[in-house]
């Protein structure tokens, strides 16, 4: 049957839009792209930390790693009086002075029970405020969902305007290491306006979303980012 | 899904009855709008976006069996199994036959409204099988046995009193009074992780598919449907095929339209990116995934008159701009989708016969096409719709004759003035003390519901001229 309705659909597409000739794909590049949005400040970290506030996630900087590791474990602390925490087999997670901060994190998949997890995000894109992630060994997709609070660490180097930039890195990396079976743009805690359109926080997934933007950066960087948030 | 589109101005009428619902919907009515024009207005490139997207969509539907036979293609390649349905039933027996191969007995499943529009929950439910709707506004409604009144807020209808008191009627709440909004959203929290990781199949629907890469994109708030897209065991993607788009870039473009126009975000919290089973090192994912696209009527739009139809993207501004959505709500449809988009839509996808009332639920105003993100002409659609109506017989033999008429006495300008003013002078004289007339012959349908405020004696056309004579 599936067989059938495959080319029965085809054959009535065909019909109905006339057959595609060779050149679909040269007028496709004809179309050009959508005009850049605007970012709400020129420097690209300031913009990204300012539109992750604005979807209600906190920020944190850290010049090195070591002062990353140590946010981590300041945050955790501050939460859960506790330095449990599990992250994903990404190694770049693994290489962290972990001593640094007194934090370990336990590798691998979320388990019930476990209520913090820790991200390293392949890329954050300043326009939405977005961290992205793979689904994968480096970041099993339980590690974005099911937490109470969700760390996402971000490289400066990382950082990219817009989502087609995003686009344009993760094909050349896909070209590589093949395609991911997820690819995730996440842009604050969960929340749903579902009753009464009343926006609430923490509806299936994390409550809280905390970035910390990794490697050097403006001086006060964070503070303007959050000055800028509050004047919008 | 039964379509009750035909008894469209009774469903109004009871609605315009319930007053604290029509009293909500005015609420709504009043702030969906404000917030969509921040969000438009913080966001200088949107009539920029709009129009590259529409070029996009244009050339897409143009070429619509290259680039899917592209996205099946490339989604092959990553491993997913690609369906066709012709229409509703096949939709339907696609995704039993994949949850019986497996075994299933439970399925969560994220919203959609072609899943909605295919009735597939009642269908798998009646061959045993236990569906759960996990996104709140679809659970809430699942649990009061309704049908969505919003495409986006599928239980905007409902008061947070009516959801505390189905949950403490669905529930077992113990001490518990769910006193505050985040109350009532943590119950169905809790109650939902459950569903979640019992689940043996995940169904969520698409908002777009990219065909130079094989993916498809899922934009939620909640994460509820890519829970359902990472949890279970077996992935059901449901779709239609017009969702297809060439480029990831086309993709991102047309999300910064949808998000504002659907909640007047700037952003919403999750937009993934989902094709293929889990990879060879990959500690988690479904084991098997499957997508079935779905033409049922799809293909017959795209040959017709209403092709930009297809180029809706499903935000519901049009609903949360619309007077008569406004004032009817949802239901009063009698169908999937309710509003503007809907009452072109409807008749498309069903009959025009049992839908012909919708393309009548029109003030003519314009505002849905005015935000309308893919620049759909809606309010041309609906009349051509009218046109259709008259030309083949559908609608009331009187109506067709008073347009008549007026079609003829319009063509007849001295006449139509010389009747006009004739009408104008005699109601002036009969009523000009009283100021209003309570009722008119042949008049009731607006006499009805209010006063006819009395003419001021002359005619448009006549104080134009008399304007122009004084300047």
């Amino acid at each position: 049957m599936s067989t059938s309705a495959r080319t029965d659909i085809f054959a009535r597409l065909r019909h109905a839009a006339g057959s595609a000739g060779e050149d679909v794909l040269a007028r496709r590049d004809e179309l050009g792209h959508a005009p850049p949005p605007a970012l709400p400040a020129e420097d690209l970290a300031e913009a990204f930390l300012c539109n992750v506030l604005r979807n209600r996630g906190s920020i944190d900087t850290a010049a090195d790693r070591s002062a990353a590791v140590k946010a981590v474990g300041r945050y955790v602390y501050q939460h859960y009086r506790s330095q449990r925490l599990v992250a994903g087999n990404d190694p770049r997670l693994a290489a962290m002075p972990w001593r640094d901060a007194g934090v370990l994190p336990r590798f691998g998949a979320l388990e019930s029970g476990e209520a913090v997890a820790l991200s390293f995000a392949r890329l954050g894109v300043a326009e939405l405020g977005a961290a992205v992630t793979w689904t994968g060994k480096g970041n099993p997709a339980v590690n974005n969902l099911l937490p109470e609070h969700h760390i996402v660490l971000v490289d400066v180097d990382d950082l990219v305007a817009t989502m087609e930039d995003a686009w344009q890195r993760m094909a050349d990396a896909m070209r590589e290491q093949g395609r991911p079976r997820g690819v995730n743009f996440i842009a604050g805690p969960s929340s749903t306006a579902d009753i009464e359109g009343q926006l609430v926080y923490g509806a299936h997934g994390p409550r809280h979303w905390h970035v910390i933007l990794l490697g050097e950066t403006a001086p006060d960087t964070g503070q303007r980012a959050r000055e800028r948030a509050a004047g919008s | 899904m039964e379509s009750t589109s035909d008894r469209f101005l009774l469903n109004a009428s009871e609605a315009l009855r319930d007053t604290p619902r029509a009293q909500r919907r005015d609420v709504m009515a009043a702030f969906t709008p404000l917030i969509r024009n921040a969000a438009v207005e913080g966001f200088a490139a949107f009539e920029a976006t709009r129009q590259h997207v529409k070029r996009v969509r244009q050339h897409s539907l143009d070429n619509l069996a290259f680039y899917l036979g592209q996205f099946e293609h490339e989604a092959v390649q990553n491993g997913m199994r690609v369906h066709f349905a012709r229409d509703a039933g096949e939709m339907n027996s696609t995704v039993l036959d994949i949850c019986q191969q497996h075994g299933a007995r439970r399925v969560a499943k994220g919203k959609s409204m072609v899943t909605e529009e295919t009735g597939l929950n009642d269908f798998l439910q009646d061959a045993g099988l236990t569906v759960r709707e996990t996104d709140l506004g679809e659970y809430i409604i699942q649990e009061a046995g309704e049908t969505p009144s919003h495409i986006v807020g599928p239980a905007l209808h409902k008061s947070a009193d009516e959801i505390r008191d189905l949950f403490l009627q669905k529930h077992d709440l113990g001490e518990r009074e769910l006193a505050a909004t985040g109350d009532m959203v943590d119950e169905a929290r809790q109650v939902l992780r459950r569903q979640f990781l019992d689940a043996e199949v995940g169904i969520i629907g698409s908002n777009a598919l990219i065909a130079e890469n094989g993916y498809s994109m899922l934009v939620t708030n909640e994460g509820n449907g890519d829970l359902c897209a990472n949890l279970p065991p077996v992935l059901v993607i449901c779709t239609t095929i017009d969702r297809v788009l060439p480029r990831a870039e086309d993709a991102a473009a047309m999300l910064r339209l949808l998000v504002r126009s659907a909640t007047g975000q700037a952003q919403t919290c999750y937009t993934s990116y989902y094709s293929g089973p889990r990879r060879a090192q990959d500690p988690d994912g479904p084991l098997e995934t499957h997508i079935v696209l779905l033409d049922n009527g799809r293909s017959d739009i795209l040959e017709g008159d209403y092709r930009e139809m297809l180029e809706c993207i499903r935000c519901g501004a049009c609903l949360n701009h619309c007077p008569i959505y406004s004032s009817v709500g949802g239901h009063a449809y009698g169908w999937v989708y309710p509003g503007p988009m809907g009452s072109v839509l409807t008749p498309l996808l069903t009959s025009l016969e049992a839908s012909a009332a919708l393309p009548n639920a029109c003030t003519a105003c314009g505002r849905c096409a005015e935000v309308c993100p893919a620049d759909i002409p809606l309010p041309d659609l609906l009349r051509d719709l009218r046109a259709q109506e008259s030309e083949q017989r559908i609608d009331a033999a009187r109506w067709r004759l008073g347009l008549r008429m007026h079609a003829w006495l319009a063509r007849q300008p001295r006449l139509y003035r010389a009747l006009t003013s004739l009408a104008m002078t005699l109601l002036h004289r009969l009523g000009h003390r009283r100021g209003a007339f309570r009722r008119l012959p042949l008049a009731s349908g607006w006499t009805g519901q209010r006063d006819f405020p009395v003419p001021q004696g002359k005619t448009f056309m006549q104080r134009y001229r008399q304007r122009q004579r004084e300047h």
